[in-house]
């Protein structure tokens, strides 16, 4: 019983790890940029809020999947926390999004079983 | 490490700080005001307080964070019972300290290799056939020894040189010496930190005559003049060229005559006669030399010296070697590590009083726990956690101990007696302060342990269910406290039965009515310089007598005597006579002790003439030599004849050239005077002979004053007059009998003091913990008083039911204790004179002290359970 409820968390939680590491697929992002990107690239679907976008960041970057440094982005004039993918990000993305597509199938599946030949 | 926390929390800071800034300058673009962009911001945002700290969460602990949180944790809780912490860290400071303290003292004796490059080879060379202790030998056996190659790196020999006067640097001053062959250097391995050491002509017969200073006597008379080297003083009218300084705390590694200052170069002759037993062998063994193969090489020659002196050397005796730090150690006896064992226990009566704090605050703690247990701490966690906090209480104890022991030190130093043997001074070391900390660190887990254990399996249901201090683990903690309480009483009990017989021991050695009056007694040493005004024995005891009669001549002055030694100090070598007429003893070796006097001795001692007369002024050197003998000495040989005008021949049975020339003529019995030691069981037997008709030198006396008040103001005046007598002549070791007599029981003392103190501070703890356990048991039961109290009990039945669970727990105790002293009692019996380590008189009288601090200890929470009110008590449940 415990064992499920963790793999529920494991679920939602990988969810949102997923969806940070989609964002920073396209270069380096601070947290506002990150959870900007995530609401419009969802077209408004999620909004993360703050409470788990930041620990989610500390937990990946403690896990090594993105790493952090303080850079000056162009149209600014002071340093703002950036994070990027990793090596060891870059291949659990692709992991991931392959265990995306599984379940998308398999619930797609689940939605619609008449479709299935 | 806090530090790279703090980067982290500001850097944390800043980061959500930008995100609210950019989330208002975007919002400010799509045309808010800044107010409303920024309100918005932070709407959305949320409580930051509440994002900091989840996020925090997501650093995780490393073990050493973990464990300094712990240690926070542990600090914080702490602090917050000051009551707790400071009743904990004193009890632990008293057993740590008292074992620090006492673990200086024996590190320093037994743990320490002597202060010499491999000193584990370092051997003391004896005989074991010797009735002075089998350390000493003569110098024919040396020579005959050193003959022997390829056992010994080196093999030299060493003897106290008694004292010798050196003169003509400011007062005459009489300096402890030591006599020492040139290979003892090479044994020791050391040189003179200043000068090149003896020459090898000084070691021949004839040579000049060489010695070493110590770094003391160095800059105490020469002034640290580094031009001494080679310079020739004056020693006992002798003179001698200083051939080196020794490096300060330098020292003969054999425990009889360490305070020398000077430092004699033996000219050894190549063949010797002399049968006298003064001195020691010692030697490095080379490498690949057994001890057994060189006992038995060493061995071969006594034969052959046998039948040169049949009567010194025994044909069967062997040779041992025994390390000189064993040798040193043996000297120190058993105190030191009894102490240790009596130390060991005050810790352990420690540890359980504070595992017996730390239980009954875990069970006011088990709220706390049971609900951390259920928000999924686990168990190694929890009892990780109550750890820490005991170990830092261990440490501060640990510390606090070091305090203790650091204060004390002082005071213990001066109970160890001066011939405990000790190379090196003793002092805090590095190893003394790690033992302090381990001890610290080892009663943490000790007394954290099971009370930890215990604490952490917490029923979750009952103790979140039943929320108040209440029955979850009260029985099996009550079980576990009463144990330790139990056993706290046993082993307090243990040490008051060991500090009873000690004291006693003492108190009868302070009681034992030495024979000898040592009230107003002032002594003191003189000894002559070897210069034409001494230089016979006729002007050496004219002197003497000049000076006594100026003595006796002072006010308040009513006896002045001199004798070659006092009493308690009496360490004469058997002394061969034979007893003229008498069968039995004829020719035998017999165990009497002389001393030569001056008439007035008696008097001065207040020592009664059992029989017969005293010395006069009259026997003289020119009249009929006598002797006076001890009652002791008349009943071992004449048993119930009368000895009166009997004859005693000295050294007859060594042959001519030892004997006197006529025998002595018995003409007193005195009373019999203790002469070694209090502790003695048996009187000796002494003879007393007539200064004037002395055989042996008189270079050296011990004079004592009769006084009609405490003497030791007279000091002064008689070193004045000595000194208008004789400016060259040094007056040493000026004492009162009484003080002597004191200093002869340095021994016990050392051992009785401290073994009191940790009674008492046993003592002490042990009260404190039957408190403890009584307190809390009444505040546990307040309510069942109450009911009781309402249902009628009397307040003598609360007050006796409340005491008899103490002492119930104390009697326990006691019994245990009582066994447990029987069986350790014995190891005590080698420090017990006059008392048997199983004295019933003791034992009840300790028991009925520990039952009577018991019974105060529980007397006053007996009082407050009386004074309960039931109303109170059960609104209160």
């Amino acid at each position: 019983m415990k064992e499920r409820y963790k793999n529920r968390i494991e679920l939602l939680q990988g969810t949102l790890d997923f969806m940070i590491l989609q964002a920073l697929r396209w270069g380096p992002q601070h947290g506002y940029g990150i959870s900007t990107v995530i609401r419009t690239n969802s077209h408004e679907a999620f909004q993360v809020p703050t409470g788990s976008l930041y620990p989610a960041l500390h937990r990946l970057e403690r896990k090594g999947w993105i790493a952090s440094s303080w850079d000056t982005p162009k149209d600014k004039n002071r340093e703002f926390k950036f994070y990027r993918l990793t090596a060891a990000g870059k291949k659990q993305l692709a992991t991931e999004e392959s265990k995306w597509k599984q379940l998308v199938t398999a619930i797609g599946r689940m939605m619609r079983p008449a479709e299935e030949s | 490490m806090s530090d790279q926390r703090e980067n982290r929390e500001k850097e944390l800071d800043r980061e959500l700080r930008d995100h609210l800034e950019l989330d208002a300058e975007a919002k400010m673009d799509r045309g808010l005001g800044a107010d409303e962009a920024r309100y918005a911001a932070q709407r959305e945002f949320g409580n930051t307080t509440l994002v900091k700290e989840v996020t925090r969460e997501m650093w995780g602990w490393s073990y050493l964070e973990r464990f300094l949180q712990n240690v926070r944790y542990g600090l914080r809780l702490i602090g917050r019972n000051p009551g707790f912490t400071a009743v904990a860290i004193l009890t632990l400071a008293l057993g740590i300290g008292a074992n620090t303290a006492i673990f200086s003292v024996v590190n320093t004796i037994f743990l320490k290799p002597l202060p010499f490059p491999e000193s584990e080879r370092m051997f003391l060379v004896a005989r074991t056939n010797n009735q002075i202790g089998g350390t000493n030998i003569s110098m024919p056996i040396y020579l005959a020894w050193k003959e022997k190659q390829g056992l010994f790196d080196a093999l030299g020999m060493a003897r106290p040189g008694g004292t010798t006067i050196l003169t003509g640097r400011g007062d005459a001053e009489q300096i402890p010496a030591y006599v020492l062959s040139s290979e003892v250097l090479s044994v020791l391995r050391v040189s003179p930190a200043l000068g090149r050491g003896f020459q090898p002509d000084e070691a021949k017969v004839g040579g000049p005559r060489a010695i070493l200073i110590s770094d003391g006597l160095w800059r105490r008379k020469f002034s640290a003049d580094p031009n001494i080297i080679g310079q020739t003083i004056m020693l006992s009218g002798t003179p001698r060229i200083v051939e080196g300084v020794m490096a300060p705390g330098f020292e003969i590694p054999i425990p009889v005559g360490r305070e020398a200052q000077i430092w004699f170069l033996a000219q050894l002759p190549s063949t010797s006669q002399d049968p006298s037993n003064f001195t020691f062998c010692i030697g490095r063994l080379s490498h690949g030399v057994t001890t057994g193969q060189a006992e038995a090489v060493l061995t071969t020659p006594i034969a052959g010296l046998h039948d040169l002196f049949p009567k010194m050397i025994a044909a069967d005796e062997r040779v041992h070697l025994t390390t000189l730090r064993t040798f040193t150690t043996k000297r120190a006896g058993t105190a030191p590590l009894l102490l240790l064992g009596a130390a060991g226990f005050v810790l352990l009566i420690a540890c359980a009083n504070v595992a017996n704090l730390f239980l009954s605050r875990a069970t006011s703690r088990q709220r706390e726990i049971a609900v951390r247990t259920a928000m999924g701490a686990k168990r190694s966690q929890i009892v990780w956690q109550l750890l820490t906090e005991s170990l830092l209480l261990g440490l501060a104890g640990g510390l606090a101990g070091l305090l203790v022991c650091y204060l004390s030190f002082d005071f213990v130093l001066s109970l160890v007696p001066a011939n405990l043997a000790r190379f090196g001074a003793i002092k805090f070391d590095g190893r003394v302060l790690v033992f302090s900390l381990f001890l610290g660190v080892m009663t943490g887990v000790l007394s954290g342990l099971a009370p930890a254990l215990q604490a952490s399996s917490v029923d979750l249901q009952t103790a979140l269910k039943e929320g108040k201090a209440g029955s979850w683990f009260g029985r099996k903690r009550g079980r576990l406290s009463a144990a330790l309480v139990v056993s706290e009483v046993g082993l307090s009990l243990v040490l008051l039965v060991g500090a009873a017989l000690m004291l006693q021991t003492l108190a009868g050695l302070l009681r034992t009515k030495p024979g000898f009056d040592s009230r107003n007694l002032l002594t003191f040493a003189i000894e002559l310089p070897r210069s034409a005004a001494f230089n016979t024995k006729e002007k050496a005891i004219a002197f003497y007598d000049n000076f006594d009669a100026k003595l006796s001549a002072l006010p308040g002055v009513q006896q002045v005597s001199y004798t070659s030694v006092l009493p308690l100090d009496l360490q004469a070598p058997d002394t061969l006579l034979s007893v003229e007429g008498n069968n039995k003893f004829d020719g035998k070796t017999f165990d009497a002790g002389f001393r030569f006097i001056s008439p007035e001795y008696f008097h001065a001692f207040h020592i009664p003439l059992a029989r017969g007369r005293e010395i006069t002024a009259a026997d003289s050197a020119d009249s009929e030599p006598v002797v006076l003998i001890s009652q002791t000495m008349a009943r071992r040989i004449w048993g119930d004849g009368d000895p009166i005008g009997q004859h005693i021949w000295f050294g007859k049975p060594m042959g001519l050239a030892s004997m006197e020339p006529v025998p002595r003529r018995v003409i007193g019995i005195m009373s019999d005077v203790i002469e070694t030691s209090l502790e003695q069981t048996e009187t000796n037997s002494t003879m007393y002979i007539p200064y004037a008709q002395t055989h042996g030198p008189a270079d050296e006396v011990t004079f004592m004053v009769r006084t009609s008040q405490e003497p030791s103001g007279l000091t002064p005046t008689v070193r004045e007059i000595l000194r208008s007598l004789a400016p060259d002549v040094p007056l040493r070791a000026p004492k009162t009998m009484d003080e002597l007599v004191a200093d002869s029981l340095d021994g016990h003392r050392f051992p009785t003091i401290l073994i009191s103190v940790f009674g008492a501070i046993a003592l002490l703890i042990a009260a404190v913990g039957v408190y403890g356990v009584i307190s809390y048991s009444v505040a546990q039961r307040t309510h069942e008083i109450g009911i009781r109290v309402a249902l009628g009990a009397s307040r003598g039945k609360i007050l006796r039911m409340v005491l008899s669970r103490g002492l119930r727990l104390a009697v326990i105790g006691a019994v245990i204790g009582l066994i447990a002293s029987h069986w350790l009692a014995d190891l005590l019996r080698d420090q017990l004179y006059g008392i048997s380590p199983s004295d019933p008189a003791t034992l009840i009288g300790a028991t009925i002290v520990l039952l009577a601090v018991a019974f105060a200890a529980c007397w006053i929470p007996a009082r407050r359970a009386t004074r309960v009110d039931p109303l109170v008590a059960l609104r209160y449940e």
